[in-house]
């Protein structure tokens, strides 16, 4: 009798688990269709496109590795758009990455009260168009509120996004001056553990090395992840310089997401377009990969 | 949080210390403020005070002359300008709203599955399908996810035929229809990151004691999880919403109809033709355009526009965004 109770038990078992197997299936499809078709399909694709010459009413002809020798030899401006994105990349990332991450551990410092009024404060949004065409307006010099800054202080007017040394710094500019905390950062901190700062109190562990000790480690699998995602995302940049510059003065910051654009839209030449894509993909992954190697996302390293 | 010493709050260095990291924090406020400021009392000037050297920082006669914009177009000399403001914001809103529709009970149930239903092995393989497109650059998406779109679901020009038939199989064209920006848009996987990260921290005992008493997946699903997952819904309608609304090369890309754009790509096209315009005086169109208040101060008016959903958003969930937030790295 008790025998074929269990057995009975052990059925429900099974037939319940069989059941949330087929279940879990059910409830990723849609996603996963999704994520086939308009996810992982055109990553595929592209990398059929980068071999062809492409015409718009003719199948298009495989042509080997001529689109991507179009890069590399004698393209001097495959060099230059290089260069700037990793010049964009580097100015960004060094200036811009940390400035988050210490407002977030500051700001959890101040009382609730103006913790609450700052966040509101803080994220009155701008959104990303308005922003860089707030900014562009700034940099006008002929009406821009810099030069008027700059002009009524008795000093000589700048040329701004029009100067070519100054231009690229002129796009990361906005990123270092409107510093503000970031969610996800704020939210991981809140998440640490207060014994552990009781705990360093109670060793003397002063305030610098209670950031050191305690909070950065803690939040380095999200600063490796947001550090992957921030250079994927800047080596890719487009807005800013298609906003604010158009690519200008003389290509100063012409970037490469902006070649394959004006490739792929302007000059039709798909293949081509891919080709370079698909170098930029190779680059980034390297970094990547390096990345995780060397950035270990373990908290207890 | 306890950074700064409970002991000897009064010491000098320290007072010193936290004097120092609020006027930081104070200053930061202030700087992220002013362009918002700037923006609205540019918005607010009249025609010829917006090209005022130096500029002024508060307008002489300020007026919302720019605003009705909104409603009203006097009809332009310039193509772009033939719809009134609310035609384009209703774009963004239907394409934000369709994008936000799919992608967040898609994302939600596929990192479900993953965090508590499948088993530990295709449990991994599905979570790096997913999220492994967000480590490749989606630059090199562009061009294909365009030409799939142009003929949907062929990204060739040499489409196959129906077996048996002589017939090729159906394509469609969704370029020029908001479906051009929704579809490609209707999965994230930083969604997938944050809904996993979140349902990792509901404890398994909770499902598998529901298991026991006899609830059903869905039953579950319906009246234990979704209830504890409100935060991280606010997360994602937060974060989906601001990227599809900020969204501009894609838009830029597939939709060359005026009627149809968004406001992002809208904003860009008009602020792109006022540079190459400047009011000098010869045009008369361009003399009639700046007086009906599409100059600088009508653009900085649109923006501002475009700026309140987002901030609207921020308000409704500002709640739960703190609490929301449970992530782990790429895990």
């Amino acid at each position: 009798m008790k025998s074929s109770l269990s057995e009975v038990k052990v059925d429900r078992r099974k037939k319940q688990f069989k059941h949330i197997r087929r279940l879990s299936s059910i409830f990723a499809l849609p996603a996963i269709l999704i994520q086939l078709i308009f996810g992982w399909f055109p990553i595929l694709t592209a990398f059929i496109i980068a071999f062809q010459k492409f015409y718009i009413f003719r199948t298009p002809p495989f042509v080997g590795l001529d689109n991507f020798k179009f890069f590399l030899s004698h393209n001097p401006l495959t060099s230059v758009v290089f260069r700037n994105t990793l010049y964009y990349t580097v100015l960004s990332l060094g200036l811009v990455f940390l400035i988050p991450i210490f407002v977030a551990i500051f700001l959890l410092e101040m009382k609730k009260s103006i913790i609450r009024i700052m966040m509101i404060l803080w994220f009155i949004p701008v959104a990303s168009m308005a922003g860089i065409i707030i900014w562009k307006w700034f940099y006008n010099p002929q009406y821009g509120l810099f030069n008027g800054i700059l002009v009524s202080l008795g000093f000589p007017s700048l040329r701004w996004l029009d100067d070519p040394r100054l231009a690229m710094f002129c796009l990361v500019l906005p990123g270092l001056i409107m510093y503000g905390p970031g969610l996800i950062y704020i939210a991981t901190l809140q998440s640490i553990p207060e014994e552990l700062y009781e705990a360093a109190e109670l060793e003397g562990v002063d305030f610098w090395g209670k950031i050191w000790y305690i909070s950065l480690p803690r939040m380095r699998p999200i600063m490796a992840m947001m550090l992957i995602l921030a250079v994927i995302g800047n080596l890719q940049v487009f807005t800013q310089p298609y906003v604010m510059t158009g690519g200008g003065p003389n290509f100063a910051t012409y970037t490469v997401v902006m070649y394959v654009f004006d490739l792929a839209f302007r000059e039709m030449a798909f293949g081509k377009a891919t080709a370079l894509a698909i170098i930029l993909f190779f680059i980034i992954m390297t970094l990547v990969i390096i990345q995780r190697k060397y950035f270990k996302e373990n908290i207890d390293v | 949080m306890s950074l700064i010493p409970k002991v000897g709050r009064c010491h000098f260095r320290v007072r010193f210390l936290i004097g120092v990291i609020t006027a930081f924090l104070w200053v930061g406020v202030a700087l992220h403020l002013f362009p918002v400021w700037w923006m609205f009392s540019t918005s607010m000037k009249s025609a010829g005070e917006v090209f005022q050297f130096p500029p002024s920082l508060w307008p002489k006669e300020p007026t919302f002359v720019c605003y009705k914009l909104f409603f009203y177009l006097s009809s332009g000399g310039w193509q772009s300008v033939q719809y009134p403001l609310y035609v384009y914001l209703k774009n963004s809103f239907i394409i934000t709203g369709g994008i936000m529709a799919i992608q967040i009970p898609t994302t939600a149930l596929i990192a479900y599955s993953i965090s508590k239903l499948c088993s530990p092995r295709k449990s991994r393989f599905l979570f790096l399908f997913c999220i492994g497109t967000m480590m490749i650059p989606t630059s090199i998406a562009l061009i294909p996810s365009y030409l799939i779109l142009r003929h949907f679901p062929f990204p060739f020009l040499n489409i196959p035929k129906i077996p048996f038939t002589n017939a090729q199989f159906p394509t469609y064209n969704f370029l020029d229809s908001y479906w051009a920006v929704i579809l490609p848009g209707m999965y994230s996987a930083f969604n997938v990151l944050l809904f996993k990260g979140f349902f990792d921290g509901i404890p398994d005992e909770l499902i598998n004691a529901a298991r026991l008493d006899g609830a059903s997946e869905i039953g579950i699903l319906r009246r234990i999880v979704l209830p504890l997952s409100k935060p991280v819904f606010a997360v994602v309608s937060y974060f989906s919403f601001s990227g599809a609304w900020n969204n501009f090369i894609w838009p830029l890309i597939v939709i060359k109809k005026n009627k149809l754009m968004p406001i992002s790509v809208f904003l860009y096209q008009l602020q792109e033709w006022l540079a190459h315009h400047p009011p000098t005086g010869e045009d008369p169109t361009v003399e009639r355009l700046v007086q009906s208040g599409i100059g600088y101060n009508g653009l900085m008016a649109m923006s501002i526009i475009e700026s309140i959903p987002i901030f609207i958003m921020f308000i409704i969930f500002r709640e739960q965004l703190m609490t929301g937030i449970k992530l782990r790295g790429f895990k």
